[in-house]
């Protein structure tokens, strides 16, 4: 099988996020990155272990700077075969998604795998974007995928419950947490990451349709009051009139 | 999750303070450069969070005991041998010939650290298998290297060392467990041993016991003491595994590192224990000091790393306590005020900075005799002989820095708890029982000292002393081109003239024949002489900090590099005077604790 997966680059899960310039750029100052764990955990190791069951090879693509490529070497040093990052700083989803498409369209993968969201901007979009620039059929939040020849039999999360689902390859995929268990390199896999193919690619031409305009951050959680148990009539003025919530 | 280690700390202790990219340029190291040690560092970093933290304190409830000849252990220990085997963890340092990856041990030690701190009653297990697999491979057959190697760095089978008996603790001329020469080319062994880390559970499918014994008729005291490979199971001739006479015969339960278990191994009870010897005969101790020596790094980076989750859980707990009001200039308090959280009280920042400065400077001592370690591997003549002698007398003082002013950093990090503190519901109680044993492994504080004061301080006629001196006068230049640095320079500068002026009383009374004399405050200067060197490399920190400030480079925010000079300045207050202390007991004429005549302790 010839799998391609989709990488991208978020702040580590602790990193304390903030804005700049009137709230309309993300402060990276003092930010770590990781590879997004829905990528990397769940999407990436679940393409190498059907390549393990039934052979061929996994890339993993990226679009980003050279600056990322500890990224994609983490990739490669999980067990990728080869990895392609396209050069350029993507502004956009709608941009990462014609960039993989654009790489993608000639190599005839079986399945473009991508984690359901990355885990800063939580916006699902590139998955159904590169499905829809590739013609091919798109399942998201994907917690299983058994693959019997060309056809595949997935479990998705759905609201309140699960869809299963079948598709023939080739097709687009977006992993959830429950589709693999996350692999943590070895030291001989990220000597190897090293010797394995990089290749770099000049972006393609794109244009982004939606501009974000400001962010903000939710507000601070306020003091915490403690109502006596006796006094319920006090926790319903409090939740009526300063929480409003009934 | 809690936090136990400072990440951004590690690094820049690693790549900027004690740079080890430079380490890349030796052949040895070439594969290696500092993205794949992050790589590996995260990845560590994973697997503690994941699967060593969120037992830690199960390991201490639920401790490994004796039942029926078997040790039961926390399933974690099996899931760890086996992780550190597929990582490259206990092949880390190895050569490449031998199945290693050459990792420069500096590096390895970070990652060390990491899963430490998560959790230290699991380390032992694989640091005992990589020190008993590298005595074999260097000094071993090449029987012994294919028989037992590979399976130990896949984390098959563990590794243990066998030294001490129920006579002869740290006098290890004193042991009686005897090896008896037959004609098939292995020795039957026959003894007992106690206090064996790591000697048995279910997890791993063999031990290799390094064990130390006399050959029937060898000369008494250490010149007769040669070393062994003794198997739990012996490799039969179709390669299955036999059992070979070791014996469980029970455990002890200790008051801390309760999930590590400490075992009594009897050997040979039904004469049918086979042992192998390893190199020639009565030179046992001899390679075992080798293995002891990277051992007692090993120790002190178990003191390092509870140090270090201890700071971290008493910092955040000083961040989330409010607790009382603090005074206003006025001398009072405002009650009408809410209460302040407790890391705004002086003292309770005193109890942190004190913490901060022993863990980061017990860091910055291991990870710089680790890198004297690695340099001493690759480098030629005079080079080489300067890094084994700087790495052979900062080894007693990185065993014993982050041991014994470890446990003072937690005691400290408990008390920053208040009552809280010692009650099982946190954890800085259990931090304090844990550490308490370091100061004992691997050679106890008074042994180190003893090492320091009557060996390393002296040897090649006091010449590692002098390029450790050299070292510091280094980091003094570099010190004085920062203004703000000066003052603290000239301090060190002075530390190191009194230094001199200690040693200039107690080495005539070594020359006079005085030894015990010399020797009988050995674990004061201990104190007097590792505060010396941990005030060096702080000093060294903060130049670094400073460059880097200057440089505009930010490789960590402006705040992480003062926080260092913060605490510099605060070792250079609170503990590099306690040298001044220290100096008048050991110049003292007064003889108050050897034996005379007369018993005067009662």
């Amino acid at each position: 099988m010839k799998l391609l997966v989709c990488v991208s680059k978020t702040p580590e899960t602790t990193a304390k996020i903030a804005f700049t310039n009137d709230n309309t750029e993300f402060d990276s100052s003092g930010v770590q990155y990781i590879m997004n764990p829905y990528d990397e955990w769940y999407a990436l190791v679940r393409a190498l272990e059907l390549k393990e069951a039934q052979g061929g090879s996994v890339t993993i693509i990226h679009v980003g700077p050279a600056a990322n490529d500890t990224i994609i070497r983490k990739g490669l040093a999980i067990g990728a075969d080869e990895a392609v990052r396209i050069d350029a700083e993507p502004p956009s989803a709608l941009y990462v998604a014609r960039q993989v498409a654009e790489y993608a369209k000639n190599e005839n993968f079986d399945i473009v795998f991508l984690g359901k969201e990355s885990i800063d901007y939580n916006g699902s979009e590139v998955g159904p974007m590169l499905a829809e620039m590739l013609g091919l059929p798109f399942v998201s939040h994907a917690t299983r995928l058994e693959m019997e020849g060309n056809k595949a039999m997935i479990v998705a999360d759905i609201d309140g419950g699960d869809a299963q689902l079948e598709v023939e390859t080739p097709f687009v995929i977006s992993a959830a947490k429950g589709l693999a268990e996350q692999r943590i390199p070895n030291m001989r896999g990220i000597m190897m990451a090293k010797r394995k193919p990089l290749k770099v690619v000049e972006p393609v031409e794109a244009e982004g349709l939606a501009v974000a305009v400001r962010f903000e951050l939710p507000p601070e959680k306020g003091d915490v009051k403690l109502i006596d148990p006796e006094n319920m009539d006090e926790l319903v003025r409090l939740l009526h009139e300063e929480a409003k919530v009934i | 999750m809690a936090e136990y280690v400072n990440m951004d700390t590690l690094r820049f202790q690693l790549e900027q303070v004690h740079q080890l990219d430079t380490l890349f340029q030796y052949p040895r190291y070439q594969e290696y450069d500092l993205e794949a040690i992050n790589i590996f560092l995260d990845a560590v970093k994973d697997f503690s969070d994941q699967e060593l933290y969120p037992v830690f304190r199960e390991m201490d409830e639920k401790p490994a005991y004796y039942e029926d000849g078997k040790i039961i252990v926390h399933p974690t220990v099996g899931r760890t041998m086996e992780k550190m085997g597929e990582l490259g963890v206990i092949a880390a340092t190895f050569d490449q010939e031998n199945g290693g990856l050459q990792m420069p041990s500096m590096a390895l030690l970070g990652a060390y650290f990491i899963m430490e701190a998560a959790n230290n009653h699991v380390m032992g297990y694989p640091g005992l298998t990589d020190g008993a697999a590298k005595l074999i491979t260097a000094f071993g057959n090449e029987y012994l290297k294919e028989a037992y190697v590979p399976n130990m760095l896949s984390g098959q089978w563990a590794g243990t060392m066998c030294l001490t008996e129920p006579q002869a603790g740290s006098s290890l001329s004193d042991i009686t467990t005897t090896a008896y020469p037959t004609d098939e080319g292995y020795y039957q062994v026959k003894g007992q041993k106690i206090f064996i880390s790591g000697g048995d559970h279910e997890y791993n499918e063999n031990f290799i016991h390094l064990l130390l014994a006399r050959i029937e008729g060898a000369p008494a005291g250490t010149k007769g003491i040669s070393l062994f490979v003794v198997p739990k199971k012996r490799i039969a001739e179709d390669g299955s595994l036999a059992p070979n006479d070791v014996i469980t015969a029970g455990d002890f339960q200790k008051m801390g590192q309760r999930g590590y278990c400490t075992t009594h191994l009897v050997f040979g009870e039904n004469d049918d224990c086979r042992a192998w010897l390893v190199g020639e005969p009565h030179k046992g101790l001899k390679y075992m000091f080798q293995m002891m020596n990277d051992a007692r790094i090993s120790v002190g980076r178990g003191g390092l790393s509870i140090a270090s989750a201890a700071y971290h859980a008493s910092l955040q707990y000083a961040k989330e306590r409010p607790q009382g009001r603090r005074v206003m200039d006025s001398g009072k308090k405002d009650p009408r005020q809410e209460p302040v959280l407790i890391i705004e009280h002086a003292d309770v920042r005193r109890m942190l900075l004190l913490q901060k400065v022993i863990y980061e400077g017990s860091l910055s001592l291991l990870l710089l005799a680790s890198k004297y370690h690695d340099l001493e591997k690759v480098t030629e003549g005079e080079e080489k002989q300067k890094n084994r002698l700087l790495l052979e007398l900062l080894t007693p003082v990185a065993k014993t820095y982050p041991t014994e002013k470890g446990r003072e950093a937690v005691d400290n990090g408990l008390q920053v708890l208040g009552g809280y503190g010692y009650c099982s519901d946190f954890v800085l109680q259990q931090y304090l029982r844990d550490i308490r044993i370091m100061a004992i492994y691997e050679g106890t504080t008074g042994i180190q000292s003893l090492d320091l004061l009557g060996r390393k301080i002296t040897m090649d006629n006091g010449k590692a002393l002098k390029l450790l001196a050299q070292e510091m006068q280094q980091t003094i230049g570099s010190a004085l081109t920062f203004d703000g640095l000066k003052p603290y320079a000239g301090q060190l500068g002075e530390k190191m003239k009194l230094s001199q002026k200690v040693l200039d009383f107690l080495l005539p009374l070594a020359m006079k024949g005085e030894y015990e004399r010399f020797l009988s405050d050995a674990t004061v200067f201990m104190d007097f002489f590792s505060t010396l060197v941990v005030g060096w490399l702080w000093l060294d920190m903060a130049v670094v900090a400073k460059q880097e400030l200057v440089s505009g480079r930010e490789a960590y925010p402006a705040e992480f590099y003062e926080s260092k000079v913060h605490a510099m300045r605060f070792f250079f207050k609170y503990e590099l005077p306690k040298m001044e202390g220290l100096a008048p007991t050991l110049m003292s004429e007064e003889v108050l604790t050897i034996l005379k005549e007369k018993e005067v302790i009662a």
